[in-house]
């Protein structure tokens, strides 16, 4: 009798278990299945006009180079950088894309790349590929100083012990302090995939579009970062801080790397380095031997050999199509295009397209190739900076962007990315979601529209959301 | 014995931890001691937004602002627009909404029930208030911008109700209702006009009988004898309010702020102009410290002809928009007059 009453509990608790697991919807994952991500625009394969594939293959190439800080073809590395390679960090799916299941820079100290530098302790083989910021400047006895916003790049790494870097010897920023102060905030790789589509949206369509989004009864605003040069709308990056794909390009080459370019002239000292200190020292610099600066264009070359790699970045970037979208498996079985379409006009009904506009507008004509003339954005984003809350707040400021501003994130690709929000907090878009609503966010009554969904309408968004 | 005194020196200056130049400059910036511990209390606090953009901020803190209201244990309250209303039994307000935009938008509360239903929520109510003087769109007051965001409805959506008179506890109301037939949600509207802003009241739900309910619930919501969705113009106890105000022949002296920085946002700002002609209130909806620093300096300096209303002057609000981004606000010729 015991024996039957304890069988029909463990019954009745599996019942239960699998019950649970069927009603909550569920991250189909990563898409496996190739896409045909990271291919040129269609115009640029036809070579259209001639010589432009030629730009975007030399880009690409140049794009996979590793750099070194002296001697070689490609140096310039250093003195401090987070790679010595783009497609080290822009890297999933395809080259030009985010950050990959394997984090590269995991095993870079302690390695010839970097043989002085210990491995920063937010850094795993498995985890998300990040630059990393300290929002407060230091006190001398290591608080973080509130009144003295930081917000630069602290990069990972120095040139301190190879081969190649001479006497030049640096620290590395302090870390673990600053995690223990709760003054560290990371952001993962953007990928680039029709950017050049983005680039060549006209501000009037981006305003216009603003006031169209204003017609929501979800309590959503949002305004633009502006460049502070010229004043227009600014647009790449998690804060929409860069004006152009070129910008982009330099400011990565300098920061993320250690290279100075046409664009940024010198090597980069850390924020504190340079605002508070005396910059880098001697030994440190020009260790290419080269000059400043370590990149510049190659006047005796021909063809695109003849740019410099800021430009053929840029190139690159632009030329690359956008992520095609794709079929979603979700348990081992093919997800319906109804499901997909389902879930397509459910992310548009309950408000999230308010911000992730399926596409914000036509880009303007194209002086570089036609594919980026007068084409549909589908980014599914506005480009607009909005207040994203105290939940994802990471208080740094760049531009017209505040501590808790993001630009809305293009999500074209995102069935095959790994790590999700700025920071690559989370790989799971359950997660994703809830976490856009927190105290001052935009994003909280549609959240709550999510929320007030069935499971079956929530996994079709899920859904839906992968096949992008 | 001198030279040993010389040897002694030498042997202090080779063994004594020098203090050179480049280990004192690894304290603060991007450097800490390695021996460094961070006592309690110093760490900076999760979900604290510190550093922070272009945000609503005004000259004094006694004078109502729109969006200093809020939930206090189970009412909403807001000083500015003379509203009042006890949530109704089990919801609250979980997220408090984000700042204003410079569009002039305010999320002035946004109410939920505490407690999901078989995992799911069961509605929400959204307050919301739209700043007529810095609309975007083409309204002039609250009808005319429910008129068209319901003659605009996105693709997904059905039209349940068309715009509809009604009374919400005592005062004139513009109601219509929408719903997603994929999403199966109804979105039910109520507007008017307060202080020339529309003040919308967005009820969303599954449930139909939900929706009813909470209207009529609604009944018990303390409002301005001023709401209404083609009225809303302030007076009474709180300064009249009109488009606009600052342009022209009302203005006798006027000076430019002069920014230090060049930051090209919009800086929508609301001012109170006084009975004497002289800026009483600023209110900034969404300016940085500079801007709002050197906009202050220069209304200070300005004058304004005394608004005379039935022969007595009269306080009056209007809005300005500094700035250098490429948008305008409202410049019909009808928007917030009074007359």
């Amino acid at each position: 009798m015991i024996k039957r009453v304890r069988l029909a509990s463990v019954s009745l608790l599996a019942v239960l278990i699998i019950a649970g697991t069927a009603l909550a919807q569920t991250d189909p994952g990563v898409q496996s299945g190739n896409r045909g991500t990271g291919a040129a625009l269609s115009s640029v394969m036809s070579d259209s006009p001639s010589g432009i594939l030629a730009f975007f293959t030399d880009g690409q190439t140049r794009f996979q180079e590793v750099e070194s800080v002296s001697g070689g073809a490609n140096n310039g590395l250093g003195p401090r950088f987070n790679e010595n390679q783009c497609s080290s960090c822009h890297a999933q799916p395809a080259i030009g894309g985010t950050g990959a299941a394997v984090n590269p820079q995991f095993g870079i100290a302690g390695s010839s790349a970097a043989p002085k530098d210990a491995t920063p302790y937010f850094l795993s083989a498995n985890g998300p590929t990040v630059e990393a910021r300290f929002p407060f400047f230091f006190n001398p006895n290591g608080t973080p100083n509130t009144n003295a916003p930081n917000g630069g790049v602290e990069d990972l790494f120095t040139v301190s012990g190879r081969s190649d870097a001479g006497s030049c010897s640096l620290p590395q920023p302090s870390f673990t302090l600053a995690g223990q102060g709760n003054n560290i905030i990371f952001r993962i790789p953007t990928p680039t995939f029709g950017a050049g589509l983005i680039e060549n949206l006209d501000d009037s369509t981006l305003l216009n579009n603003q006031a169209a989004n204003l017609r929501n009864n979800f309590g959503i605003g949002g305004t633009f970062n502006h460049n502070g040069n010229d004043g227009t709308i600014s647009r790449f990056g998690w804060k929409a801080q860069n004006k152009s794909l070129h910008i982009f390009s330099g400011e990565a080459y300098n920061v993320e790397m250690g290279i100075s370019n046409l664009l940024f002239t010198q090597d980069r000292p850390l924020p504190g380095e340079d605002q508070q200190q005396t910059g880098l020292p001697s030994n440190c610099l020009n260790l290419s031997g080269n000059g400043y600066p370590e990149d510049v264009s190659n006047p005796g070359a021909s063809g695109a050999a003849v740019l410099d790699d800021v430009s053929a970045f840029s190139n690159f970037m632009r030329l690359l199509a956008p992520p095609p979208a794709g079929t979603v498996v979700l348990n081992g079985q093919q997800v319906s295009q109804q499901t997909i379409s389902q879930g397509a006009s459910l992310f548009s009904s309950i408000g999230c397209a308010t911000c992730h506009n399926s596409s914000p507008g036509k880009t303007q004509p194209s002086n570089v190739t036609s594919s980026l003339s007068s084409q549909p954005v589908p980014a599914y984003s506005d480009i607009e900076i909005h207040h994203m809350g105290s939940g994802l707040a990471d208080n740094v400021s760049q531009g017209g962007a505040g501590g808790d501003q993001f630009r809305t994130a293009p999500l074209w690709g995102l069935g095959q990315r790994i790590f999700l929000l700025h920071d690559g907090r989370t790989t799971n878009l359950n997660n994703a979601i809830e976490a856009h609503q927190s105290r001052g966010s935009e994003a909280t009554n549609v959240e709550e529209n999510f929320d007030s969904l069935s499971t079956q309408q929530q996994q079709a968004i899920l859904d839906f959301l992968r096949s992008l | 014995m001198r030279w040993g005194v010389f040897f002694f020196l030498v042997l202090l200056m080779i063994c004594a931890p020098i203090p050179l130049a480049s280990q004192t400059s690894q304290s603060g910036g991007d450097f800490a001691p390695s021996d460094a511990v961070i006592p309690p209390g110093s760490a900076i606090p999760k979900g604290v937004i510190l550093v922070k953009g272009a945000w609503a901020s005004a000259s004094d803190s006694v004078t109502p602002v729109p969006e200093g209201g809020g939930v206090n244990g189970n009412t909403f309250r807001n000083q500015y627009f003379g509203m009042t209303y006890a949530l109704p039994k089990g919801w609250i307000e979980k997220y408090q909404g984000p700042p204003p935009s410079d569009t002039g938008r305010y999320v002035l509360a946004q109410l939920r029930p505490a407690e999901k239903l078989n995992g799911s929520l069961a509605g929400t109510m959204l307050i919301t208030a739209q700043d007529m003087f810095f609309t975007p769109l083409p309204a002039s007051n609250a009808l005319q911008l429910v008129t068209y965001n319901k003659d605009n409805l996105q693709a997904d959506y059905k039209l349940e109700l068309a715009t509809t008179q009604t009374k919400i506890g005592g005062r004139p109301f513009v109601f219509y209702a929408y719903w997603s037939p994929v999403a199966e949600l109804h979105w039910y509207v109520l507007a008017t006009e307060i202080r020339c802003h529309a003040v919308e009241i967005v009820l969303t739900s599954r449930d139909t009988k939900l929706l009813e309910s909470l209207v009529l619930d609604m009944n018990q919501m303390g409002l301005p004898a001023e709401a209404s969705p083609t009225g809303g113009r302030g007076g009474g106890t709180v300064p009249v309010c009109m488009a606009n105000y600052a342009n022209g022949p009302n203005v006798i002296s006027r000076v430019e702020p002069v920014f230090s920085d060049r930051t090209f946002n919009p800086v929508p700002v609301r001012i109170i102009v006084d009975k004497t002609g002289k800026v009483k209130h600023i209110h900034f909806l969404s300016a940085f410290p500079n801007q709002t620093k050197a906009i202050s300096a220069a209304l200070t300096k300005w004058r304004f002809k005394p608004y005379i209303q039935n022969g007595q002057p009269t306080e009056v609000e209007t809005g300005i928009m500094f700035g250098n981004a490429p948008r305008h606000m409202s410049t019909r010729a009808d928007a917030g007059s009074v007359d």
